[in-house]
């Protein structure tokens, strides 16, 4: 049985419900099941799910994050991906045979890329794929939770800011916003714009004005 | 430390008008930083207490990296202007074991198994200090841990109780501390209402002892209540609703 | 190096080429500033908290009698320190003071000590007596330009600060009477060199992509002075940032009060 409404915010320890089926933001003890962190309980297809409020980016598979190399091994990259668990890159992704060449000359240590997170093991360290070098603009952090509305539904939000400012904008679900333009200011400020203002509604319209007004 | 001069108290009011079961006003606010993964600000009576969570983040040298859990290290730092007479910057031996008997506490609760190989870094700075900052950065500590999206089992609440004039108190203020008897932190898990931090410094006989111990639970209860009710608020606050 | 300088650095290094600031600012515009005197004032003597942009810094005065300076006798002492907590950043760790501390808390000392700000000749008791004065730097969140937030901040508490009551050779902690006098406010104006440009008030992204560093502290004379980092000034560069913290420091001063 459920203890908290669709919705509802929850905090570390609260009992949210009794015998039923949750997501790994929760824990049981016995039948009980407790939240672990704070954030919006969510009741969907009768499971207890939490998004939290806050907290780092957690890696997906199927997530396109933007990563910096941090170091070449033999056989493969470490990429920072601004996450508490580590990501590796296989030369396999860009050469066919990674023994023989320096993978240096695809990608050295300071390169940024965005890349597709691949698989995510049980100790959340991921395995990337399908890099693209991103070379030249500007890179800023924005709270990962926030991505969605920054890319918008049907990537409208992000699509209406790359039309309007003319720019290359790649958005990483790790919170990491990758801007190439004439004007990485003011693209800055609008990306920032978005997301403090995340919770509000009607933020496509005014977002829209702000571009056409520049 | 006896002193006549001062009465501490006067027909069953406290030097600053408290009763003896009654709290210091408290004041708490979270993401008061920027820089840090999660972070709060406590003020508890004249106590101003600022903590800061990093991590899970990794750990250096690698001897300390355990393959099954995160460590967690909480830090508890006295400002040097903190108090009346200037404290030298740096540990000294106080600090050492509060900083142990916090770390201890929190490990309670900290879901630590699910960062192996990485440390949890809280910071607790005492920027002004008046009787009872190692409860008050331990209940800061928690809601900072808890800002940070850091999975816990629990808060953890804090709060302390003392003997001044032969009256068992809750939340000594300084002099209290300083002209008492006896103080006595202590520190729980509302949830399963459990003792994770428990010191006892002075004279208290058994009937004292558990007066004081009831005192000090009670009002680490409503401490929790205000953590709960501060980061309800902050997370209604920043919300995001659908478009 | 750090991950942070990977991301930023040459995109700044390009937007500083032609000839903007990351966040938009003119070359001598110094970030929003706000100064908070007394934040702290139920036990240090003197106190003020300082936001300038994101960078957080509290600052606190804690007086004590002691012996004065051999070669000085009649005069107060002074001491500063700084600690980088490590809250402030993902690059702070605990421990004593790192070079980088160290070099704020002299620098931000020379300013006081160099210009007189303090009238250290009225601290002077009785014989072998004086009045010691300790600045505590805290620095509590670092977004770029520790040695501004810093100056501004012990300035500010200086000039927050109280004596406290002294009964028969003891201070009397939780009475004042008096303030700390003062004579004049030292200001810090601190610049970065980003292949050829000079700019006022960097940021923490502007200290990733910089090649130098100068500080210029000035009352109506010039007290203090530091470079920093591994690049070099021209001396047409040098003389562009002590007039520029000539006038900046006026517009500062009138917030300290």
């Amino acid at each position: 049985m459920f203890r908290v409404k669709n919705n509802e915010f929850v905090i570390p320890g609260q009992l949210v419900g009794t015998d039923i089926r949750h997501d790994s933001n929760c824990f049981r003890e016995g039948g009980n099941v407790y939240s672990s962190v704070q954030g919006l309980a969510r009741i969907e297809d009768n499971t207890l799910k939490i998004i939290p409020s806050s907290g780092g980016y957690t890696p997906k598979e199927g997530d396109v994050v933007i990563g910096v190399v941090k170091d070449v091994l033999h056989g493969k990259w470490l990429v920072d991906i601004d996450a508490s668990y580590p990501a590796t890159m296989d030369g396999e992704e860009v050469t066919r045979n990674p023994q023989r060449v320096d993978l240096r000359d695809y990608f050295r240590v300071g390169d940024i890329l965005s890349a597709k997170i691949f698989s995510v093991d049980e100790i959340h360290a991921s395995k990337l794929g399908r890099p693209s070098k991103l070379e030249g603009g500007y890179i800023i952090n924005i709270n990962p939770k926030r991505v969605p509305r920054v890319i918008g539904k049907n990537k409208s939000m992000v699509n209406m800011l790359r039309e309007k400012t003319n720019s290359r904008i790649v958005v990483g679900q790790n919170g990491r916003v990758w801007i190439n333009s004439a004007n990485t200011a003011f693209v800055v400020s609008v990306v920032r714009k978005i997301e403090r203002e995340a919770q509000t509604s009607g933020l496509t319209d005014r977002i829209e004005k702000l571009l056409n007004n520049a | 430390m006896k002193n006549p001069e001062i009465e501490l108290i006067k027909n069953g009011k406290r030097l600053d008008g408290r009763n003896l079961d009654e709290l210091r006003e408290i004041k708490m606010e979270v993401g008061v930083l920027k820089k840090a993964a999660g972070s709060a600000y406590v003020e508890w009576g004249k106590n101003k207490v600022l903590a800061a969570v990093y991590g899970p983040r990794s750990l250096y040298p690698a001897f300390l990296k355990d393959p099954t859990k995160a460590m967690l290290r909480c830090i508890y730092n006295l400002a040097p202007f903190s108090v009346d007479d200037r404290k030298k910057p740096g540990p000294d031996r106080r600090s050492v074991e509060i900083s142990k008997v916090s770390t201890e506490a929190l490990e309670s609760v900290v879901m630590t198994e699910r960062y192996p190989n990485s440390v949890i870094d809280v910071y607790t700075e005492i920027l002004q200090a008046d009787a009872g900052t190692r409860c008050t950065a331990l209940t800061a500590a928690s809601l900072a841990l808890a800002n940070a999206g850091i999975p816990m089992k629990d808060l953890v609440a804090a709060c302390s109780a003392g003997k001044v004039s032969g009256e068992v108190v809750l939340d000594p203020m300084k002099e209290e501390d300083n002209y008492g008897d006896a103080d006595l932190p202590l520190a729980i898990i509302p949830r399963r209402n459990e003792v994770v931090l428990l010191q006892l410094d002075g004279r208290l006989t058994r009937e004292e002892f558990d007066r004081a111990y009831q005192l000090a639970f009670d009002g680490a209860l409503k401490v929790y209540e205000m953590q709960k009710k501060t980061l309800q608020d902050a997370m209604k606050k920043s919300a995001v609703v659908g478009d | 190096m750090e991950i942070e300088t990977y991301l930023k650095r040459d995109h700044i290094r390009n937007i500083v080429a032609a000839g903007k600031r990351v966040d938009n600012r003119a070359f001598d515009e110094q970030r929003p500033l706000e100064i908070t005197k007394g934040f702290v004032a139920d036990k240090a003597d003197g106190s003020a908290l300082v936001r300038l942009g994101n960078t957080l810094v509290l600052a606190g005065v804690s007086m004590d009698i002691g012996e004065p300076y051999a070669d000085s006798p009649t005069e107060g002492v002074l001491t500063t320190s700084a600690e980088f907590r490590p809250m402030a950043s993902p690059t702070f760790e605990t421990g004593p003071p790192d070079e980088n501390s160290i070099e704020l808390a002299r620098v931000v000392d020379r300013g006081i000590r160099e210009s007189k700000s303090i009238a250290t000749e009225k601290l002077f008791i009785e014989e072998d007596l004086v009045w010691v004065v300790f600045v505590d730097i805290h620095i509590l969140d670092h977004d770029g330009n520790l040695i501004d937030a810093a100056g501004i901040a012990s300035i500010a508490a200086l000039l927050d600060a109280r004596l406290p009551k002294l009964e028969d050779g003891k201070i009397i902690r939780g009475e004042w009477e008096g303030k700390l006098p003062m004579t004049c406010v030292p200001v810090p104006c601190t610049f970065a060199k980003i292949s050829d440009k000079v700019m006022l008030d960097p940021c923490l992204d502007e200290e990733y992509a910089m090649d130098a560093r100068l500080t210029v502290t000035t009352t109506d004379t010039i007290n203090a002075m530091q470079k920093g980092g591994r690049g070099s000034f021209t001396t047409e560069e040098i003389k562009y940032a002590v007039d520029t913290a000539f006038k900046k420091s006026k517009e500062i001063r009138k917030l300290l009060g």
